[in-house]
């Protein structure tokens, strides 16, 4: 039996997308934006578990690349890469713990990093240009960015469950 | 063996579900280009694209779309016409000075057009839409408004070639305006040079070249260029005269071919004077 959680984790990826695609590039600084889908990601990691982690970032790199045009398969690498990371962090009895806004914020931290990472050396990797320079451009700075977003909105998480 | 199975999957299935899942992505990576992928991409791409535009109408205000794509359009149109007017104003006063001259001219004057050019460095010729049936002969001096282009060396019903000045194998007889010396003058791929100019000869910087008249191809003075350089030979009693020529040779479009035909009797003479060089 599916669970209806599983349905709707599947059904608010295009919504999101489509703010991802629509207003996010509207708050890009100095063409770094953070990643909307990254955090929706880490938040079922964490109240799911790994294993659904992983899948749910495999099921929404293969509609993010095969959407927006990206070369299939590097988003899902990154984002299987990225959901079973934060499934790590999937515990019953630390689950509110860690979605408490700086720990969650720390999660999608350290999610995006890798996330953005693999990105990079699908779609920026250049052999003449600095490593750690491309590293912070492409990796750290977006993965900061989104975590900040993921910060302001946990402050702002309901304290009793949506779904 | 199955419950040792069960038991790896028990401890590591994490880890055989994340392996599996990248294992299958890094199959699709290799899969960007397959034609069932490429069909499924633009059908997703597609109907995603076409519900974004939906919503991003919502968001923009739509008249503002309307007069931004407008206005876009209006600046190309505006951009191309102006890009035109450009082009015509240059042609205009090519053509203009084209027109003196051939009003100052006495001689016959086939206009033509440069259809194609060879401007390599030391093999220049150009391409004129000009020949037998407008009858254009070998040897005919190729002119504008400015000077001496070249000399027509190979000819065919409606086309001719011309080797222009910047060809090592044309070498013409000019001479200075002011002091009425005369020497050869040739392209050394890099310039052109007056060669074998005796150092006695009164020649500054900034005098004009103009063609010689002892010259059987072209009987009167045409204007080639100034004087650039005066390049002091050590050895010897020759100098050698770098030669600013007044043509563009990379921008020379229209053209006029001189009708002359040179008189062979006068050819043998500068033939065997050129021999003797």
């Amino acid at each position: 039996m599916i669970k209806p959680q599983y349905i709707i984790s599947i059904i608010l990826f295009f919504p999101l997308l489509l703010i991802q695609t629509t207003i996010v590039p509207l708050l890009a600084i100095d063409t770094v934006i953070p990643d909307l889908i990254l955090i929706l990601l880490v938040y079922y990691s964490i109240t799911q578990g790994q294993i659904y982690g992983s899948v749910l970032g495999f099921v929404y790199g293969f509609l993010f690349d095969i959407i927006t045009g990206s070369l299939i398969g590097s988003s899902m690498i990154a984002k299987t890469l990225a959901g079973f990371t934060a499934g790590y962090f999937s515990s019953e009895n630390k689950q509110d713990q860690y979605l408490i806004s700086y720990n969650f914020a720390l999660i999608v931290l350290l999610s995006s990093l890798i996330d953005s990472t693999i990105n990079a050396f699908f779609s920026s990797l250049n052999f003449t240009s600095n490593i750690f320079m491309l590293f912070f451009q492409h990796a750290l700075l977006p993965a900061i960015y989104t975590a900040s977003i993921a910060l302001m909105g946990m402050i702002f998480y309901p304290k009793r469950k949506l779904f | 063996m199955i419950r040792f199975l069960v038991s790896i999957w028990q401890n590591f299935k994490e880890y055989i579900v994340l392996v599996i899942l990248l294992i299958i992505s890094l199959i699709l990576l290799s899969q960007n280009n397959s034609q069932g992928i490429q069909k499924v991409r633009s059908i997703a791409f597609g109907t995603f694209a076409s519900v974004t535009s939906v919503f991003t109408d919502i968001f923009n205000v739509s008249n503002l779309k309307n007069e931004n794509e407008n206005l876009r359009r209006t600046n190309a149109e505006l951009m191309l016409q102006l890009s035109r007017l450009r082009e015509y104003a240059i042609v205009n006063d090519e053509l203009k000075g084209l027109l003196n001259l051939k009003d100052s001219s006495n001689f016959p004057l086939i206009s033509a057009t440069v259809v194609s050019k060879s401007l390599t460095k030391s093999q220049g010729t150009i391409t004129l839409n000009a020949g037998k049936n407008q009858s254009v002969k070998v040897g005919m001096p190729v002119i504008t408004d400015k000077g001496i282009v070249g000399i027509i060396y190979s000819i065919s019903d409606n086309y001719s070639i011309a080797r222009t000045l910047t060809n090592v194998d044309l070498k013409i007889t000019v001479k200075n305006e002011r002091s009425r010396e005369n020497a050869i003058m040739k392209w050394n791929g890099d310039w052109l040079v007056m060669i074998n100019v005796p150092k006695t000869y009164d020649i500054k910087k900034g005098d004009r070249i103009v063609t010689s008249e002892i010259s059987s191809i072209i009987p009167f003075p045409l204007p080639v260029g100034v004087v650039y350089e005066i390049g002091n030979v050590e050895q010897g009693i020759f100098n050698e005269v770098k030669v600013q020529p007044f043509v563009d040779f990379q921008k020379v479009e229209n053209v006029f071919i001189l009708g002359l035909v040179k008189s062979k009797e006068i050819d043998q003479i500068e033939f065997n004077l050129l021999k003797s060089q």
